[in-house]
């Protein structure tokens, strides 16, 4: 059974002249999670400034069906900023007991948190001295100490390295089950790992949203690969197949629409084609070429 | 030469030359132990040893780096 | 007022760790000990420094134990002033252009308990501060020239407090007003520029916050026409008092400053 969280209508930023975020609508479900995606400059960070009460809309409405709003959220900017001469402990601390969990407990969830995020071996060190990954660790623990309803997270993984990125992953996908997340992304390859839904955001507009099989439906344009020794063989059969083929290197691909051609009219192709075949392979799209499409799409 | 500093009333003068000192040994602590300054740390170390109490307030007010 | 004790705790922390506890006290104690000693040893050094010639006398004025108070204000007044607002004009504006007030922006905090917490950890340096300047200022006077009363001394050091409350409002609400460089700009156009026009032009009136400095010694010297006091007192204290609120409006409209 889904229920709403945050429902966002007619959403607008405008500075100046130049209106960045254009009139979005979405609804988030509780505990799932949703990934906005968009390339540099599409409104995310924009758009998350205004769901978390910072920046105040031009026009439009987030409201929160369950609860206040500011009260119930955690939020991790792209570059989050510490003060540096507090501990990892007492800025978590700090930051749970303004969020009203009372000041004995906060002692206690702070330092759960931190070792929930990695930091069990840190928390009395400055900040000062914490490293890029740390830093984003921390950022995290700020978020959750409060256990908010809604998550929202600014390029949680971005800055990180690979290594980083996993265990970050990792860590939020631990989150999943217990609070909604939203969070912003230029790496369609973590969306692709915990994502329910997906809203792709092109100047300012929410160009496509649904689920990632959805979306998937509606871009995805499978193709068959059939791979031969040499490119001579290759040209030489789309050349002659009377199908809508064509060659790149060793390979000919062919695009399927409609469920046309078939498999089975493939199989006859190639069953009279006299070359060597190496490997027949219906492909999908990678999320990465649907946000290609999306971003390329007028 | 001698005599003249004799004469000095060290008795009047310590505590200025003290508070002085207690200053500049605070800033070079906190040199030592800061992650990172505005402009080369060396640069800060003969500010505040060199010029006196200037160098020690210019350090804390725009040296120290957050 | 959410938060306050939290938020007041985390600013005596900054204070704290950035040595501003100490290394403010001890340039206001330096500055007080400056004109006692100097005053007092002003003959020894003409005649060390330069070749006096022969049977020169200079005329010194014979120095009142409120002169040499009066002199130490000065310093404090713009030395003093200037290193005090120097270090604190930033207190808003500084952690909006860093980002560092944005993980606390997005939570529920009343603005009004995040300014007060400063402005409280603020006055208590400021109070330390001319409490040190003050003791080393008195300290000097009375082993080199004479005693005061404690009293009307007292009277003197609130005095020049309730000043200081008053720079502090300036400095905090020109922070949370403007960035760093403006309201530096207009912080120490009140406060100096102020200072300068008052000293001018300032026998025109006589109810004035920039008098109080001047006042507070005139209550030692018992020249002090007491309704002219009370009245630039409270003046003062209103104006205190309302930068305080204007503060506490823009930092809150200008949270969505915060970088992101």
């Amino acid at each position: 059974m889904m229920t709403t969280l945050l429902q966002v209508t007619g959403l607008t930023k405008q500075f100046a002249e130049r209106v960045v975020v254009d009139g979005i609508e979405f609804t988030l479900e509780k505990n799932t999670s949703t990934a906005l995606i968009g390339p540099n400059g599409a409104g995310k960070t924009t758009t998350l400034s205004m769901l978390t009460g910072l920046l105040k809309p031009t026009s439009g409405s987030v409201n929160m069906l369950d609860g206040d709003l500011r009260a119930n959220i955690g939020f991790l900017p792209q570059y989050p900023q510490f003060h540096p001469w507090l501990s990892a402990l007492e800025f978590t601390e700090m930051t749970a007991k303004l969020n009203s969990v009372p000041a004995r407990k906060a002692t206690v969830e702070a330092q759960k948190t931190l070792e929930f995020v990695g930091l069990g071996n840190d928390l009395n060190k400055k900040i000062a001295t914490f490293s890029g990954g740390m830093k984003q660790r921390l950022g995290i623990s700020q978020a959750i100490v409060h256990k908010p309803k809604l998550l929202l997270l600014d390029e949680p993984v971005s800055a990180l390295d690979p290594v980083g990125r996993r265990e970050v992953l990792d860590l939020l996908k631990g989150l999943q089950q217990e609070t909604t997340i939203l969070y912003s992304t230029h790496i369609l390859n973590d969306a692709e790992e915990m994502t329910d839904q997906l809203l792709f955001l092109r100047d300012g507009k929410l160009v496509e949203q649904g689920t990632l099989r959805e979306v998937r439906q509606r871009f995805d344009e499978p193709n068959y690969v059939v791979e031969f020794s040499t490119e001579k063989e290759a040209q030489l059969f789309a050349s002659q197949s009377e199908l809508v083929g064509e060659a790149r290197g060793s390979h000919v691909y062919i695009e399927i629409i409609d469920e046309k051609p078939s498999m089975q009219e493939l199989l006859q192709h190639l069953s009279s084609c006299p070359s060597k075949i190496r490997k027949v392979e219906r492909q999908t799209a990678t999320l990465e070429e649907i946000f290609m499409k999306v971003a390329r799409k007028i | 030469m001698m005599e003249e500093l004799a004469k000095v009333p060290w008795a009047v003068i310590a505590p200025l030359i003290v508070v002085q000192i207690i200053l500049m040994i605070v800033a070079l602590v906190d040199l030592r132990k800061i992650h990172a300054t505005n402009g080369p740390k060396i640069l800060w170390v003969f500010l505040i040893i060199f010029t006196n109490i200037v160098g020690t307030i210019a350090y804390f007010i725009v040296g120290r780096k957050q | 007022m959410r938060g306050f004790t939290v938020l007041l705790q985390k600013e005596f922390r900054e204070a704290w760790r950035s040595w501003k506890f100490l290394w403010i006290p001890l340039v206001f104690a330096l500055l007080g000990m400056t004109d006692p000693l100097t005053n007092y040893y002003m003959m020894d050094i003409l005649n060390a420094v330069g070749n006096l010639p022969e049977g020169f006398e200079m005329l010194m004025p014979e120095l009142m134990p409120a002169d040499l108070l009066y002199a130490s204000i000065g310093q404090f007044q713009t030395i003093g002033l200037l290193v005090f607002m120097a270090t604190f004009v930033g207190a808003v504006s500084k952690e909006r252009a860093s980002g560092m007030a944005t993980l606390l922006y997005v939570r529920p905090i009343s603005f009004g308990a995040y300014f007060m917490s400063k402005f409280v950890v603020m006055s208590t340096i400021g109070f330390v501060s001319i409490l040190a300047g003050f003791a080393a200022s008195v300290y000097y006077t009375v082993i080199l020239f004479g005693t005061f009363e404690i009293g009307p001394l007292v009277a003197s050091f609130i005095t020049y407090f309730s000043w200081l409350l008053f720079v502090i409002a300036v400095t905090l609400m020109m922070s949370a007003t403007f960035k760093t460089v403006v309201a530096t700009t207009c912080a120490f156009a009140v406060i100096f520029i102020g200072q300068i026009l008052d000293t001018l032009v300032g026998a025109f009136w006589t109810i004035s916050p920039w008098k109080l400095p001047l006042y507070g010694v005139q209550l030692i010297r018992g020249t002090m026409e007491m309704p002219d006091y009370w009245w630039s007192l409270s003046l003062t204290l209103v104006i205190t008092i309302i930068c305080v609120s204007l503060g506490i409006l823009t930092m809150k409209k200008n949270a969505s400053t915060t970088k992101i």
